[in-house]
Parts: structure tokens; C-alpha cells; sequence
């Protein structure tokens, strides 16, 4: 009895919990149906609803908004900023928890206080890097960006690899295989749940960063803009009232690959690696 | 204090062999002194002795080409102004051969970096040499360079897998770093911006500043209070959403949960919008003429709050974003709201892991549910967890997005201190430092806080990481 009145409560809790996180996201959603352009601060779902907003975003480009292209250069940038970091953090997680070289803890400590460093401050700096190579305002330049550092990030990946047992790495040398083998063949398919995430984290950074992308693509060529600098600008003050319904629409339509991706890498994420191997 | 000598012995060892192959090399390692490359010759390693020739050689002309010009300026950042002299008779505009402070500063500092980097490696390869000539006269086998390359594959896989994530942290970290810690002790600022004006070096000076008060100058004033909110809301900002993540994961993820996988996907869909759209949503949705305002006005909770005090009488909204003990609240709540789906996700993979027969035995051995949480989950999560605790921790510190998307163009602020040396209230020590960068061109002083905030943020790392790096933990769940 005393059970199922804790279940119950417990439900209630996370259906309470779970409306406000939702809130937001539906206002966000019946905002961009609305009919009127700007904010509607008396009513929290619109008078009049439409798919102007939706249709606005994807067919007719002006000056303010050109979604389609936008959309295009934040996924040419995302793709390989995910398959450059994701490689980076694999290769430095694996050897920092896997092998055993001289140098290893002095490479860790130093890689920690390197991430130390403020980024906006160091933003700056890069900026002027980028631009002595000629590579801002060019989407391979926000690559960069994105990416190369990346291989500082392994902490949390190396926390995992920790986890895994030794015995499985001294059964693969005693059989003879290399440590590329090793690493390829029996460490990397353990890892695929902590992989994924760092797929999924490092796909979304150029979804999600516009500092960095304000700061490198400022040719004020909205064409060339990634999604996050184009509807960052709709929230101008002198364009809100105009194109805030639009926002709304083009922050849902940015989420679908987004979402669409979280829910197949949901899967493996959850799964773990409880299964297989010699775990525990 | 025997780390530090240890450290010190270290280098003297390392500058001690140098020094013995030296002396002790035949003809070929010291012919290597001056041409590299030599040594690898002399021994049949004749790709590898090309490479290093061919890298020696690139050194040279970049030392000529590059180096030279800029270096010789270092000293001063250059003395020529920028001037344009307007030839009416032409009608062209001619600009003078101008010095570019700025430009000679990064092309010194990239210099002086190639240059360091190549005595190292200039340093190794006399030792690579002399071990050559040693295992000859020992009779000993040399790889050829098809062994040497499979060698990267096996024993010096680290080399292969590490060379170019490293040159990626050198170009995006390291030299920005170090040019920003040479920017803090010039006058680089807006009365001093290349390529119109030159700035130069200024020593101590702006370190002095931002301890110091006067009437005008308020960067030791606004310094403290920064630093302050900084630290309360990056320990606020860590516990909360961490703690809570791991609530909702446990809540969720236990047996007696109808529908696990509908709760999860529920608390995802936040995800699944970009942090900055839901960021400037909700800031609109918080405004002072917002929804929320228009809401709570209607059914009175804007007056309960005002009799309680937590509302100004002359005021008739709830100031979520503006007044700056509200804003600090609502900035942390929000961050939760942003945070917690997250920490759910990973807390929700680690106690997936958790090594069940553990459980399972103290189970048997009568433990309550509380127990097993405290004595094995607990630990279990912080073990794992505990990098990833101090890098949010850290990243908190540095967290730019939420603070500057939720309070630029919004929040004002009255405190004519803080307003004079470009901070507000709810301002980070970064979104100051952007601030001071991006809208007033005071890099002298960003750079400045950048360093303050990198020593707090190092210190605090290297105390919590030397136990954990150091200690033998790393190998007790392997």
C-alpha cells in the first residue's frame, strides 16, 4: 500500500516536472503557427493561426531571412566538425587510457590547464590566426574552429575507457595483435554508447554556437550565415516585431534533424555495454 | 615541493644527455649538429635522414623569411605610424610602409613558438643519432624505415594517434593563449588600435589597474563583484543541475516507473531545440512585458509578490530578467531547465553500467535501497563522473551563452561603479571580457581578466586532478 501511494506521488512529481520543461517548447511551437509576425505578450497561444511563418522561412528568401542556405552551411560545417572530433577525442582518450607512455600524465595535466583558457577571450586571437591563413568568412575555416581543438575533450571519454577491463587489452596482445588492432577491433566497439555521445555533442556545436560564427563569418553576407547567426538576427530590436513568429519557425525546423538524430542515438545510448565482453 | 625538484631534475637530466651524445658522438652525430640528417646516413637510414634535411631546410627560410622581420620589431611593436598623404594631382591616396603593431606581436609570437619547437627537435635528433651509433657498435638491429612506420602502429601508437590533435591544440589554444598573455602588458586599447594607431609595451600596468580603485577608474570594485557572482553561480549552476540529473535518471530509470522510455523522450524534446533559440525564447518569455508578466499580473500574482516585498511599489511587472537579485535567481533556475535534461542523459548511462553483482551482494547482505545508494551507486557515479564534474565546473566558470543570451540588450544596470568600467551585475568574468572586447576594443584589460580567470581556473583543477591523476584509482574499476 505504502508502495504503490510513493509510485503514485512519484508519477505525479514527474508529470509536473515534465509539463515545465514542455512549456516552453510549446510555446515555442503554437508561436510559430501564429498569424501575427511579432510578439504576442496578451495570450499565450496566437489568435490566428498559419503556416505563413513555415512557408516564409522556406520559399522566400530576402534579406533578413535565408534559411535554406543557412540550413545547408550549418550541416556541410556540422558533419565534418563531428567526424574530425569525434576521430581526435577517440584517438587521445585511447591513448591516454589505454597506453602507457613516458610523458602521459605531465600531456594530461597540461591538456587540462589548457582547457582552462576562456574561450571568448581566446576567440579573439583565433580570429586574427584565421584571417593571417585567409580562412575567415569560409565555411572550412569554421571547421576549424569547431573542430581542432576538440582533442582537449577527452576527459569524459577517457573516464569510460577506464572502466573497461584490462584483461581484455593483455588477451589481445597475448594472441599477437597490434595496438591499432587492439584499439580498432576490441576497445572502439566497447565504447560505442560513449562514442555516440560524443557524436551527438560535438554534431550539435555549430547548431548551437553563434559567438564564434558571428565572430568569423562577418562579411554581412547573409547567404553565407549558419543558422544560429541568421536567427540570432531576426531578434534585432528594430526586426523583431517583424520576423519573431519566423524565429519561432525556424528554431522548430532546426530541431527536427536534431531531434530525428537524438532519437536513433537514444538507442545506443541507453544500451550501455553491460552486455558482451567481460564486464564487471 | 618533490614534484617541483623532481620536475627541475628532469630538465637538467634531459639538457645532461644532450650534452653527453654530443661529446661522446663519432663524426656523424656531430656532422648532424650542423647538417640533420647526417647521423641517419652514416647508419643506412637514408628516407629518414631526407626528412630531416628537407625539415632543417624549411626551418632556414622560414627563420629568414619570416622570423627575422618580425622579431626585429618585437621590441618596440613597430615605430612607423599609419599615415595617408591625398595627392591632389592624381587624385590618389598613397599610404605610407605603416608598422602593424597587432601583426607584428602574432607573427613574433608564431616565430618564437616554430623556434622553440625546433630546438626540441633538433635536441632529440642528436640523441636519436647518438643511440644509432650506439646500437650499431653494439651490433644491435636498426629499423629500417619500413619497421620504423610499423613501429607506429604498435609500440608508439600513441605517436600516430596523438600528432594531430596536437597540431590542432597548438593553432586554436596554445598560440592564441600565448597571445594574449603578451597582449596583457601592452596598451593595446581603443586609443591604441592597429593599423590606424601603434600600442606597445606597458609592463605591469594594467595587472596594478585592476586592483585599484579611483574615482574613474572602478576595475578593482567591479573586479570583486564579478568575481563574486562568478563563483556562486558556477558552484550553483554545477550542483543543481548534476544533482538533479542524477534524481530524474534514478526516478525514471527505477522498476516501479510505468513508461521509462515516454518520461525520457519527454525531457529530451528540450533537448532537441538549440540551447540558443530556447535561450532567447525564454528570455522573451520572461520579459517585463512578456507572457509570464502578463500572466501573473492577471491572476494576481504580481500584487502577492508586491505586499511581500520581493517586487518594487513603483513597479508594475515582475522584473524576471532586469532587477539584479531577480535575474540572478531566474538565471540559475533556467540554467537548470537548460542543464538537467542532459545530466539525465549521461547519469542515466553511467548507472546503466553500474556493476550489478556489487548491488546484488549487498542486497543479500541486507543493505536497504538507501544504503546501496550512498555506498556504491554514489561512489560509482562519482568516480566516473568526477572529470566530467570538475570540467562543468569549470565550464560554468567560462559559461557564456546562458548569461549573455539571457541579459544582452535586457538587463541594464543602475550601479554607476559597475557601469563605469563596462560591468553589470549578473555579468560573468567572460561576458565582462567580451563585453570589454567586442563593444569597447579594451583588449588590454579583457586579456588582463582572461589571465585572472584561467590562474582560478587552473588552481582549482590542479588541487581536484593531482589526486585523481596521481592517485592509483585510474586502474581500480579496470
Amino acid at each position: 500500500m505504502k508502495k504503490t501511494i510513493g509510485s503514485i506521488f512519484k508519477h505525479i512529481v514527474l508529470l509536473v516536472l515534465a509539463v515545465i520543461w514542455l512549456v516552453p517548447i510549446i510555446w515555442l511551437v503554437v508561436t510559430s503557427f501564429s498569424g501575427y509576425k511579432g510578439i504576442n505578450t496578451a495570450h499565450f497561444f496566437p489568435t490566428s493561426w498559419s503556416m505563413d511563418n513555415f512557408v516564409q522561412l522556406l520559399t522566400r528568401p530576402d534579406s533578413v531571412v535565408q534559411y535554406v542556405s543557412w540550413f545547408k552551411n550549418t550541416l556541410i560545417i556540422a558533419i565534418f566538425t563531428c567526424l574530425i572530433s569525434t576521430v581526435f577525442v577517440v584517438m587521445v582518450s585511447y591513448a591516454m587510457s589505454c597506453m602507457r607512455f613516458n610523458g602521459r600524465k605531465q600531456i594530461m595535466s597540461a591538456s587540462l590547464i589548457l582547457n582552462m583558457f576562456p574561450g571568448p577571450l581566446l576567440m579573439i586571437a583565433i580570429y586574427f590566426i584565421l584571417k593571417m591563413l585567409g580562412l575567415t568568412n569560409s565555411h572550412f575555416g569554421m571547421i576549424i574552429v569547431y573542430s581542432a581543438g576538440s582533442g582537449l575533450g577527452f576527459l569524459i571519454m577517457k573516464g569510460f575507457m577506464d572502466t573497461i577491463p584490462m584483461s581484455l587489452k593483455e588477451a589481445a596482445r597475448l594472441e599477437g595483435a597490434s595496438e591499432a588492432k587492439i584499439f580498432l577491433k576490441v576497445i572502439l566497439p566497447l565504447c560505442k554508447p560513449i562514442v555516440v555521445y560524443q557524436v551527438i555533442s560535438s554534431f550539435l556545436i555549430p547548431w548551437g554556437d553563434f559567438v564564434f560564427a558571428k565572430l568569423m563569418l562577418n562579411s554581412g553576407v547573409s547567404k553565407d550565415w549558419t543558422v544560429a547567426i541568421g536567427l540570432y538576427n531576426m531578434l534585432e530590436k528594430s526586426l523583431v516585431n517583424k520576423y519573431f513568429s519566423v524565429f519561432c519557425a525556424g528554431g522548430i525546423v532546426v530541431a527536427i534533424p536534431i531531434s530525428i538524430l537524438f532519437v536513433i542515438m537514444q538507442k545506443y545510448y541507453v544500451e550501455g555495454v553491460t552486455g558482451g565482453s567481460v564486464k564487471g | 615541493m618533490k614534484k617541483i625538484s623532481g620536475f627541475f631534475k628532469a630538465i637538467g637530466r634531459y639538457f645532461k644527455n644532450f650534452g653527453v651524445a654530443f661529446a661522446k658522438g663519432d663524426i656523424w652525430v656531430k656532422l648532424s649538429a650542423v647538417i640533420m640528417g647526417a647521423g641517419y646516413f652514416a647508419r643506412k637510414q637514408i628516407i629518414n635522414g631526407i626528412i630531416m634535411l628537407l625539415v632543417e631546410a624549411a626551418f632556414i627560410v622560414m627563420c629568414i623569411g619570416y622570423a627575422a622581420p618580425n622579431l626585429a620589431k618585437f621590441g618596440t611593436l613597430g615605430t612607423v605610424k599609419f599615415e595617408q598623404v591625398f595627392d591632389p594631382l592624381t587624385m590618389q591616396t598613397t599610404t605610407n610602409n605603416y608598422d602593424n603593431s597587432f601583426q607584428i606581436l602574432l607573427n613574433s609570437v608564431v616565430a618564437l613558438f616554430i623556434m622553440l619547437v625546433f630546438v626540441l627537435f633538433y635536441i632529440h635528433n642528436i640523441k636519436t643519432v647518438y643511440k644509432l651509433q650506439q646500437m650499431k657498435e653494439n651490433g644491435e638491429h636498426i629499423n629500417t624505415f619500413k619497421e620504423d612506420m610499423k613501429a607506429l602502429f604498435n609500440e608508439k601508437f600513441h605517436i600516430t594517434l596523438l600528432t594531430l590533435p596536437t597540431i590542432g591544440v597548438v593553432i586554436m589554444n596554445i598560440l592564441p593563449i600565448l597571445i594574449l598573455i603578451a597582449v596583457a602588458f601592452t596598451n593595446y586599447d581603443q586609443q591604441h588600435l592597429p593599423p590606424n594607431s601603434l600600442f606597445t609595451w606597458v609592463g605591469f600596468k594594467n595587472f596594478a589597474s585592476l586592483f585599484s580603485n579611483s574615482m574613474t577608474v572602478t576595475f578593482g570594485y567591479s573586479f570583486r563583484k564579478v568575481l563574486g557572482w562568478t563563483l556562486v553561480w558556477a558552484v550553483m549552476a554545477t550542483v543543481t543541475t548534476f544533482i538533479g540529473g542524477i534524481l530524474l535518471a534514478k526516478a525514471i530509470n527505477s522498476k516501479t516507473t510505468k513508461m521509462p522510455k515516454m518520461w525520457r523522450t519527454l525531457f529530451i524534446i528540450s533537448i532537441a531545440v538549440p540551447q540558443f533559440v530556447t535561450l532567447l525564447l525564454v528570455r522573451n518569455f520572461f520579459a517585463d512585458s512578456g507572457i509570464v508578466n502578463t500572466i501573473c499580473s492577471n491572476i494576481g500574482i504580481t500584487d502577492m509578490l508586491k505586499h511581500a516585498g520581493l517586487v518594487g511599489e513603483h513597479l508594475t511587472y515582475i522584473p524576471f530578467l532586469t532587477d539584479p537579485h531577480w535575474a540572478k535567481v531566474m538565471i540559475i533556475l533556467i540554467n537548470i531547465w537548460v542543464g538537467v535534461p542532459y545530466q539525465m542523459l549521461i547519469a542515466t548511462g553511467v548507472l546503466m553500467n553500474i556493476p550489478t553483482d556489487q548491488i546484488e551482494s549487498a542486497k543479500i547482505d541486507g543493505a536497504t535501497n538507501f544504503q546501496v545508494f550512498w555506498k556504491i551507486t554514489m561512489p560509482y557515479i562519482l568516480f566516473i563522473q568526477g572529470p566530467a564534474l570538475i570540467t562543468d565546473f569549470v565550464k560554468n566558470i567560462n559559461n557564456f551563452n546562458v548569461i549573455y543570451l539571457l541579459t544582452q540588450d535586457v538587463f541594464v544596470t543602475q550601479n554607476q561603479a559597475l557601469a563605469n568600467s563596462h560591468a553589470k551585475e549578473v555579468d560573468l568574468l567572460v561576458t565582462w571580457l567580451f563585453r570589454l572586447t567586442n563593444e569597447y576594443y579594451d583588449y588590454k584589460m579583457a586579456s588582463v581578466i582572461g589571465i585572472i580567470v584561467f590562474i582560478i581556473c587552473a588552481a582549482f583543477t590542479l588541487i581536484s586532478f593531482s589526486r585523481m591523476i596521481s592517485g592509483d584509482k585510474e586502474e581500480e574499476y579496470q
